[in-house]
């Protein structure tokens, strides 16, 4: 990667950091931004900032932002590993239903258990792992161990799970339940608060660090299973391990915001482009990409109307042309990792 | 390192592929596995390699069962030169060639600067200096296999195995890749199996040969010996002779096909 652009990616993100903190339904001033990042030094007090701008910034603001950037980054390197798992550029992170399961769980808490603390993101943490368990149980129960059972396990339980959330809501109050269960669907960070950064981040940090750590073996993993066995890696060992992770990263992200598209499938492509496949170098180049890019399109998604846009909306909308482009203009060049070959 | 085979039955499901299969592999020889399609030779490698336990029978390396062993322990016994190659992603030659210490890579760790250096040091014998920096799915197929090769190499194992090496490659490619093979038994002692759909590389590389017929072996011995028109017209059919060339020199053909 040149040093140019490390250098621009950087400036970019600074600039997408800015401009989030300072825009939405409150804008926060050049000077009280000033003012807010110097009460950061020690010794100097933000009195100068209004109390209210103060309120909009740590309590609104700085965990909504932080939340963009894990959910963000922890998608991404989901995104990059099942494609290594799966020998697929065109993996998602939800392949193995996690995503479903998780809507599953968050429509259950919205119907039936609306005071428990933490209700729909512990709901649907919870559902969103059990669903890829039971993908990954059901796909060991075969005689047949590739990764493209694996695929279809995950096939059928989305599909379970996925009749199961529209039978919730065809249950659910359509004044009430069904809009809260369609909103949380489509995704948003607009409920994103200080106890969603502290049950969320620690366990994308953790996973994330892993799964850098962990990564140049996921090299290995990108060949068929043979090969990879007669390189000495023990192939169902280690997809358990990397799937383990992943899918408690993305379970924690899509239990805090709900269901976001695209980012899991484009930026692992982008960050491929940049820096290449060899995945010790990729993870963390995807995660900061990731991030700022998640970044970027929740501040789209909360400025550019009145109201609130889903952020799957955002996502969807320029994710899925930005997949097209790389399909015509550089999938012989790579970009979609596939080579001229 | 030594191979021994010893009353290996195996195949896929309720129907074994192999039969009793009994082969030994001296230590710093090249072996030729000679079959029809369907014959058992890739199922025999598998077994080898430890990608598929047999329902009967026992594989050693050096005295040490197969069986008992880990992945890690076996890759770095045995490497294997696949046939075909195919990476759905772009990594560069050198990239490819790292992934052969695997085995002796902690998992929580990427290839040092050793590694490097050892695997360009590779490049050089094998002679793909120029393509390590190449992506890899950008090779021709002859450019792959010695890629492959080289990733093989790299493992460092002393036993090699390599599953129809010279499927995609054309005439001169299968000589260089089959001549490669060669110094790299003598000068290395590696043991290497090759299975082969022509007799007459085997001929010209190969120092033992075993042939296998419907999962069975046939024959097996050394190349010179082994290879006459009674064993080739049983395992590969009638009408395949041995005859002599003009030189002086032996070559197998088809006659009467």
């Amino acid at each position: 990667m040149k040093k140019s652009l490390i250098i621009f990616c950087l400036f970019a993100f600074g600039l997408a950091l800015v401009m989030s903190l300072a825009l939405g339904r409150y804008p926060i001033g050049p000077a009280d931004l000033l003012g807010l990042a110097g009460s950061l030094l020690p010794g100097i007090a933000a009195d100068a900032v209004p109390v209210e701008v103060r309120m909009v910034f740590w309590n609104i603001r700085v965990p909504r932002i932080l939340l963009g950037i894990a959910v963000g980054s922890g998608l991404s390197i989901a995104g990059v590993v099942f494609q290594a798992l799966f020998r697929n550029p065109l993996a998602a992170p939800d392949i193995l239903g996690v995503t479903a399961g998780s809507g599953f769980g968050a429509a259950l808490a919205i119907m039936f258990f609306t005071r428990m603390a933490l209700g729909v993101q512990g709901l649907a943490f919870l559902f969103g792992v059990v669903a890829v368990s039971i993908a990954y149980f059901l796909a060991n129960r075969s005689w047949d161990r590739s990764a493209s059972v694996l695929v279809i396990s995950g096939i059928v339980v989305s599909a379970v799970f996925q009749a199961g959330v529209s039978i919730l809501m065809y249950l659910a109050d359509p004044y009430d339940q069904l809009a809260k269960i369609v909103f949380w669907i489509m995704g948003s960070f607009h409920a994103a608060s200080w106890a969603k950064v502290q049950v969320t981040l620690p366990v994308v940090v953790v996973g994330s660090l892993l799964l850098t750590v962990f990564g140049w073996r996921l090299n290995v993993m990108t060949h068929n299973e043979e090969e990879a066995l007669s390189l000495g890696v023990d192939v169902f060992r280690w997809r358990l391990f990397y799937l383990g992770i992943s899918t408690l990263v993305v379970a924690s992200s899509v239990a805090a915001v709900g269901n976001i598209s695209w980012i899991g499938l484009i930026v692992p492509h982008i960050a491929r482009y940049l820096v290449g496949t060899e995945h010790r170098r990729l993870i963390p180049v995807a995660a900061f990409i990731g991030g700022g890019f998640l970044l970027i399109m929740d501040t789209v998604a909360r400025t550019v109307s009145v109201s609130e846009i889903p952020i799957s909306i955002i996502t969807s909308i320029l994710g899925a042309p930005f997949l097209g482009y790389l399909v015509i203009h550089r999938g012989r060049k790579g970009a979609l990792g596939v080579g001229a070959g | 390192m030594s191979v021994r085979v010893d009353g290996l039955t195996a195949g896929y499901g309720n129907s074994p592929v192999l039969h009793e299969v009994a082969a030994d592999l001296a230590a710093g020889r090249s072996c030729a596995l000679i079959g029809r399609n369907g014959s058992g030779k890739t199922t025999l490698m598998r077994c080898i390699n430890g990608i598929l336990k047999p329902t009967k029978g026992t594989i050693t390396v050096s005295g040490r069962e197969i069986r008992s062993m880990k992945r890690d322990e076996i890759a770095r016994l045995i490497s294997l030169v696949p046939q075909g190659n195919y990476s759905p992603f772009q990594f560069s030659c050198l990239e490819i060639i790292l992934m052969g210490g695997a085995a002796r890579i902690k998992p929580w760790s990427a290839p040092c600067a050793g590694e490097r250096l050892q695997a360009l040091e590779i490049c050089r014998e094998v002679g793909i200096v120029e393509l390590a920096e190449r992506p890899f799915n950008s090779l021709s197929g002859g450019q792959k296999q010695l890629v492959m090769l080289a990733r093989a190499l790299h493992q460092n194992a002393p036993v090699m195995l390599l599953d129809e090496p010279n499927s995609h490659l054309d005439f001169p490619n299968q000589h260089m890749m089959m001549g490669l093979m060669r110094r790299f038994v003598r000068e290395r002692g590696v043991t290497a199996l090759i299975t082969l759909h022509d007799p007459n590389l085997a001929l010209q590389y190969c120092d033992d040969v075993v042939m296998l017929r419907e999962g069975r072996v046939v024959a097996a011995g050394p190349t010179a010996e082994i290879l006459d028109d009674v064993h080739l017209q049983e395992v590969l059919g009638p009408g395949i002779l041995m005859e002599r060339t003009v030189s002086g020199g032996r070559v197998v053909v088809p006659r009467n096909m």
